[in-house]
């Protein structure tokens, strides 16, 4: 069950770092994570951490089209 | 001059022409974007190349039922998903309710309980192909809106339209999604069964 900063602060900013990273909390949840993230490094190293996990696992994860593919979808236009 | 004379059809068809030539060339530039979104919805490389041509084929053809000025590279993903899902890929479709109960922070607390504090653990503890194969291992329905959101940059809202769900729906396997990737990579780094 969601609880607020008061009860438990620590798993309430845990639940709060997904939508943080992808900007979807509204000013007020996004303050409070703020406010909790300046004073608690424990917080402050998770999310550190998950940010690098999303460039690393972004970064790792791209394969490129090869020339050939992309000669074969050029080749599927529609003739002049 | 009035729409009835000789001259109007092959005016109008050659207006045709160019605004069809104008949306080849839009969707074959997005093709490197496209392609490595698709790369990482199916398992091999030369699916992913199956899907991109028929993906094409069929937006070629359909061209017309595309709004100029919305969104191309959604339009595109949305043909490329269907035609994923139409490729029988339901068929081993996992449940949504698998027991997971760990947490966001899950992968940090098990890379400090094994001892290592480093900062710049990602890249120490787990290779290229760690990563590939944590992802390919996240069932196909959260693995899809991870691909489209952390990889294909969409939005939530072009998430949600791509693949025909409520957008709460990308929200819940995008988190559970992400949560079970991380799973799949602690058990990668830290090199047992967690």
């Amino acid at each position: 069950m969601a609880q607020g900063f008061e009860a438990d602060p620590c798993a309430k900013c845990e639940e709060l770092l997904q939508p943080f990273l992808d900007r979807e909390l509204n000013d007020a949840e996004r303050a409070e994570a703020e406010r909790h993230l300046d004073g608690c490094s424990y917080c402050r190293k998770r999310y550190r951490f998950e940010e690098q996990l999303r460039r690393f696992v972004r970064r790792a994860v791209v394969e490129e089209m090869s020339p050939d593919l992309k000669a074969k979808l050029a080749a599927l236009r529609t003739p002049l | 001059m009035s729409e009835t004379t000789p001259e109007a059809e092959p005016r109008k068809l050659a207006e045709e022409a160019r605004d069809r030539v104008r949306f080849e060339e839009e969707a074959l530039a997005l093709a490197d974007q496209v392609y490595r979104v698709a790369r990482r919805l199916v398992s091999t490389r030369e699916e992913a190349e199956d899907l991109m041509q028929e993906t094409y084929a069929r937006a070629f053809r359909s061209w017309r039922s595309y709004q100029p000025g919305t969104n191309l590279r959604a339009w595109l993903l949305r043909i490329l998903t269907n035609l994923n899902i139409d490729r029988g890929r339901r068929l081993q479709r996992t449940p949504d309710q698998q027991p997971l109960e760990e947490g966001d922070y899950f992968l940090y607390n098990k890379l400090e309980e094994s001892g290592d504090t480093d900062e710049e653990r990602v890249d120490r503890r787990l290779s290229q192909d760690d990563a590939v194969v944590a992802l390919a291992e996240v069932p196909h329905d959260f693995r899809d809106v991870i691909v489209l959101v952390d990889i294909g940059d969409f939005t939530y809202a072009d998430a949600a339209q791509i693949l025909d769900i409520p957008i709460g729906t990308v929200m819940s396997r995008l988190h559970r999604g992400r949560r079970i990737l991380k799973k799949e990579l602690a058990e990668r780094a830290v090199g047992s069964r967690v």
